[in-house]
């Protein structure tokens, strides 16, 4: 209630800087390697970069619609790895019915732990993190604790996933269908609009009538679909499942989230941030491997870009205590 | 009795506002020693602001704090606690989950420890007195929260007096609406120590319950609209004489558009029976009907928070009969409220009635999104077309109607919230404090607004910031004490209640 | 602004008090009875539970997870929330193995590399309070970062592989018998009795309660919220930092993934032992029932047959019902 002008403005501020910050960040990183190594704009290497940019992207844009309610999924990396297992067990036996059946195992898992956070009042980084902890075992239990080949008869059933066309990898537009019904979701559907009420401003939402509950069941459903697709696309490109596929995940996926502007305290950013974002740690990646950066080393760079990225997008009014 | 005694705290022409707000203006005070000081006024009269001025929580714009006669800056609430200023809250300021000793010794910790360790004894003993000096046996040990509210309140006033040990002076304890919770039993116990201790400290005892006031205070303090209008030994005070005060003189008819007030329709569009939800309130019974206006009457405590918050779908009743439009609810959420038809316009307008962040046609359509996409695809014309309509007809002041909310006024924020559930077709409107923290102009409009939809049709439940408000715009009120009705009484135009008329059933 | 309004309000108190206080006791003893009626139905089931080698390797298995409760219960009773135990762990293991006597460098510092581990767990923790307190982040994302960051740290300065530490010494610390239990054992009991007088008789133990238990009423009281935070994340630093030098003494080698699946099972191990994560309520006694508990439940498994593969999902159940069991749900309404 106090000096509301002045919250405003430093609102505002901070919107701006959310707004425009990861786009400018990502074209000053793109303009610096291409400075170095003029190939990197060449569209060979665009395309490259886009297909490896694709899986992290699926997984980041599930996990906006958690962050855009002011929760967190830290399940994802594990509901990929377990997806990834059951492709390629299943797809020996139900062929490219695995697909589906590996993404609908993802969904199970985010109604758990919506369940959970909904009925059972418990916090979402919680429920996540047992409910991860559950697909891990499964995974393992599934795989026999090994890395599961993709068989020789799954090339028809999945080897379209990572075909190409005209040079172009299937991945791009599998990603660029999620990027546009996630968009769509979030602007032309209730279901989206309910998501930003609830995740701007969860008391007046609920006061308007809005089903709270189902809706933090319902995104971490997508948040569990888009793990398991992620994984499924992770296996058809590495040909293999494993308990252990997606275990440099997570803080990627929260990283990408976060550094494309969506705010962690909820109600705002989208998918098309999240794109940036996930494009803006690939070129990171890509940058500090030509650089010659150590792989290890980058995951020390992706922390603390996690941190600032975070530090400057959360609405800290939101949070009067910050835990 | 006391009238010689130099001041222990004094307050020199006090103001403090928030943004254009003045929450406190010129305000002058003496609290002397071994005197209780009775502070009474209506919400929002500037009590609770000039008590966080002197908790330290923020600084006055202008004027000063006197402390026996030597001026003092409150910068942090240390300060005020070493200038021997002690607060006893109504909503309990100790921590459940640590010993009662501990409690009393938050953050002075230092004086026990030995070695870097705490001497649990010697902070345990060291309670033990402060707690026999308030005559309450009570384990300093024991976790606060197995304690009841009132030991709780009297540990609260044992910590408040061991501010003694901080300063040579006297000390003053305010106690800040002690007795709203208390039992009968319990007050008078409260008031047997405040009586005993006078000899140790000076107490500010501050309440809306005027009658207990009378019977505590040796002086007393009125405060309005952020002044003190007026200062009178207890003697030469009556509750009446306070209430007129406190309140200010009678509004004209026209300010509430009681010419506007039609009579109210047949059709019952809500009826309680015998509704219940323990500790709160108790066999309540009342009608709504279409074009009404049935305004609640209650001082805190009185449970008509609770029951607003019932039809709201936030807090379900336990037993009793609930109707609404013919059909028997138990309202379990909000959602289901607002399926039932009722729509419900918080007292907490910018969490509650507002998803602030949001634009005012994303607000407008919230309740009724499902109407704005046909086929599951939100037409977002049509919402924004619809925005603007309602930005017209209620000269909503907003530069587009994709503007957040966070950036309209506090009245044009209320506009907005009536205009999403008219909007959606509410047949009952819960107003819970409508005009809170508005303007004159605003509260026009509100109670413009009001006798629209009920000439609409639309029946309305109505908690209000002031007597005079409720007796204004109601068609009937309800006088809530101690969690039950205590009286109906008509309000037609013309044959409106006084307010003494329902203070004498509410207090 | 306001926090969200809570609809029941003061009711009558005395009644509810006394019955409240009730609950609150017997809510305190739960843990210890399923920790007891495990280890009856474990040890009727697979009866070499009970025996003497056993119950030594039991505690030699709860030895380290007991060493991180006793930084994460701090943590918890703050409210907070610290993912970066694994992180923690590695650069101390990495540190201790690479600065006695091992397998890829001709460092021998001895026993004095202990506790510069440690310490280098405390600087981390340092770090991660800061970033917490100074930046306003929420520990889940500062501790997130930070963990990651130390598995970078550990794996950068390995570059992947393991060191085997050749220093007899260091072994043993794990395997050294003294009455009849493991070194290993003995450390870990000692660090509890710290953490409880850390816990019982200091201002930065009395005051987490505090803090936990409402961070306004603190504030008023002038408690220096921002530093007991940071002291109580370095405070848990120390602890994990210990925890992987215990870790090299046990696995005999130091490597960048070897606290790998410690941050679920001690956070299970304390939730499962009572402390809330809402903050306040708990303790470092509740944390050995709780890492017991676990324990047991792990090494029972085993005993029974079941393959370890189906730990992890079952201390996911048990993170669940724990918590679903313990949360005083009137209290929060909006669940993130």
């Amino acid at each position: 209630m106090t000096n509301a002008p002045r919250a405003v403005l430093a609102a505002n501020r901070a919107a701006r800087l959310r707004d425009f910050a990861p786009l400018t960040a990502l074209i000053v990183l793109i303009g610096v390697i291409a400075a170095f190594a003029p190939s990197f704009l060449s569209v060979s290497t665009m395309l490259l970069l886009g297909a490896d940019t694709a899986t992290l992207f699926i997984m980041a844009t599930g996990l906006t619609w958690v962050i855009l309610l002011g929760g967190i999924d830290l399940s994802v990396q594990s509901v990929a790895s377990l997806a990834s297992v059951v492709l390629a067990v299943a797809v020996s036996h139900v062929g490219g019915l695995a697909i589906p059946l590996a993404i609908a195992v993802g969904v199970v898992a985010g109604a758990i732990s919506g369940f959970a956070q909904d009925r059972l009042r418990i916090p979402s980084f919680i429920t996540t993190l047992a409910v991860g902890g559950i697909a891990a075992a499964a995974a393992l239990v599934l795989s026999g604790t090994r890395s599961v080949p993709l068989p020789p008869q799954a090339a028809g059933a999945v080897g379209w996933i990572t075909a190409s066309t005209v040079g172009v990898s299937h991945v791009i537009p599998i990603a660029l269908v999620i990027l546009l019904g996630s968009l769509f979701a979030e602007r032309r559907t209730v279901f989206g609009r309910w998501t930003f009420a609830v995740g701007a401003g969860e008391p007046a939402a609920l006061v308007a009538g809005v089903p709270v509950g189902r809706v933090k069941v319902g995104a971490l459903m997508i948040s569990g679909a888009l793990a398991a697709t992620a994984g499924v696309v992770l296996a058809a490109r590495l040909n293999s499942g494993s308990p252990t596929l997606a275990n440099e995940f997570l803080l990627p996926a929260v990283a990408a989230v976060c550094v494309g502007g969506t705010a962690l305290t909820g109600g705002v950013g989208g998918s098309l941030r999240t794109l940036i974002g996930a494009l803006i740690v690939s070129v990171v990646r890509v940058g500090m491997t030509f650089v010659g950066v150590d792989v290890f080393a980058q995951q020390i760079v992706f922390g603390f870009v996690l941190v600032l990225a975070v530090a400057i997008t959360i609405d800290r009014t939101k949070i009067p205590v910050v835990k | 009795m006391s009238g010689i005694a130099p001041p222990v705290l004094s307050l020199q022409g006090i103001s403090k506002s928030f943004g254009p707000v003045v929450a406190v203006r010129d305000v002058t005070i003496d609290i002397r020693a071994n005197e209780v000081v009775g502070l009474v006024g209506e919400n929002g009269a500037g009590k609770s602001t000039l008590m966080k001025i002197l908790s330290g929580l923020f600084p006055p714009d202008a004027g000063e704090i006197l402390h026996h006669g030597r001026r003092l800056q409150l910068n942090s609430p240390l300060d005020a606690a070493r200038a021997g200023i002690g607060m006893v809250h109504q909503e309990q300021s100790l921590l459940p989950n640590i010993s009662v000793a501990e409690n009393i010794y938050l953050g002075r910790e230092t004086r026990f420890m030995r070695g870097g360790t705490i001497r649990w004894k010697a902070m345990r003993d060291a309670a033990r007195r402060q707690l026999d000096r308030v005559q309450i046996a009570v384990d300093p040990a024991r976790r606060t929260e197995t304690l009841s509210f009132s030991e709780r309140q009297m540990v609260e006033l044992a910590k408040a007096l061991t501010l003694e040990e901080e300063t040579d002076g006297q000390i003053v304890v305010f106690l800040d609406e002690p007795t709203s919770v208390l039992e009968d039993a319990e007050m008078r116990i409260l008031f047997d120590r405040v009586r005993a201790l006078k000899s140790r400290a000076a107490f500010v005892f501050v309440s809306h319950r005027l009658e207990e006031v009378l019977e505590l205070s040796d002086r007393i303090y009125v405060m309005k609209d952020g002044e003190v209008t007026a200062e009178m030994p207890t003697a030469e005070a009556s509750v009446e004489r306070l209430y007129h005060l406190m309140v200010g003189q009678q509004a004209h008819a026209e300010y509430y558009r009681e010419d506007r007030q039609l009579p109210c329709g047949a059709e019952v569009v809500l009826r309680a029976e015998g509704l219940t939800l323990p500790g709160q309130y108790r066999n309540i019974d009342l009608t709504l009907r279409a074009g009404e206006v049935l305004g609640i009457a209650g001082v805190i405590g009185s449970g008509r928070e609770a029951l607003t918050r019932t039809f709201a779908g936030l807090a379900p009743h336990a037993q009793g009969k609930l109707t609404v439009r013919g059909q028997t609810v138990r309202l379990r959420s909000p959602g289901q409220a607002v399926r039932c038809g009722i729509g419900f316009v918080p007292q907490e307008r910018r969490t509650e009635g507002l998803v602030l962040p949001m634009s005012v046609a994303a607000n407008m359509s919230l309740p009724s999104l499902r109407r704005f996409a046909p086929g599951g695809v939100l037409r977002s014309g049509r919402e924004r077309q619809v925005a603007k309509d309602w930005v017209r007809r209620l000269t909503i002041r907003t530069p587009q109607v994709e503007t957040s909310c966070a950036n309209l006024s506090g009245g044009n924020q209320q506009k907005v919230v009536l205009a999403k559930w008219i909007e959606a077709g509410m047949r009952v409107l819960i107003l819970d404090h409508p005009t809170r923290g508005l303007d004159i102009g605003a509260k026009e409009d509100v109670y413009d607004l009001v006798r629209d939809v009920c000439a609409q049709g639309v029946a309305v439940l109505l908690t209000a910031d002031t007597l005079e408000e409720t007796i204004g715009l109601s068609h009937a009120i309800l006088a809530m004490r101690d969690g039950a009705i205590t009286q109906r009484f008509d309000a037609a135009p013309g044959r409106k209640p006084s307010q003494l008329d329902l203070i004498r059933h509410m207090v | 602004m306001s926090a969200p309004t809570t609809v029941a309000g003061p009711a009558p108190a005395s009644a509810r008090g006394s019955r409240r206080a009730a609950g609150v006791q017997l809510r305190g003893l739960v843990p210890l009875g399923v920790l007891i009626l495990l280890c009856a139905v474990i040890s009727v089931m697979a009866p070499e539970f009970s025996s003497l080698g056993n119950l030594r390797r039991l505690l030699s298995a709860a030895a380290i997870p007991m060493v991180l409760a006793c930084g994460m219960t701090f943590v918890i009773l703050l409210g907070s929330i610290d993912l970066s135990v694994e992180g923690v762990i590695a650069v101390g293991a990495v540190i201790l193995s690479l600065l006695v006597a091992n397998g890829v460098n001709q460092n021998d510092f001895g026993l004095v590399a202990v506790p510069l581990a440690i310490l280098a767990g405390a600087a981390l923790g340092l770090v991660n309070g800061l970033i917490h307190v100074h930046l306003r982040i929420p520990s889940l994302i500062a501790s997130l970062g930070v963990g990651f960051a130390g598995i970078g740290v550990a794996t950068l300065i390995l570059g992947g592989s393991a060191v085997p530490v050749t220093d007899p010494l260091v072994q043993s610390i794990a395997f050294q018998r003294l009455l009849g239990l493991p070194g290993i054992v003995w450390i870990a009991a000692a660090a509890v009795g710290i953490a409880w007088l850390i816990q019982e008789y200091t201002r930065l133990g009395r005051w987490t309660y505090a803090l936990g238990g409402g961070e306004d009423i603190c504030r008023l009281s002038g408690i220096p919220i921002g530093r007991v935070r940071v002291g109580v994340f370095t405070l848990a630093g120390t602890f994990y930092g210990l925890a992987g030098a215990l870790c090299v003494a046990q696995f005999g080698e130091g490597q960048a993934l070897i606290g790998q699946g410690f941050l679920f099972t001690v956070i299970t191990a304390v939730v499962v032992g009572g402390t809330s994560l809402a903050g306040g309520v708990g303790g470092i006694l509740n944390s050995v029932i709780g890492v017991l508990v676990v324990t047991v439940l792990s090494n029972g498994m085993v005993l029974m047959g079941v393959p370890p593969e189906y730990q992890q999902g079952v201390q996911g159940l048990l993170i669940i019902a724990a918590i679903a069991l313990s949360l005083d749900r009137k209290r929060t309404r909006f669940v993130k």
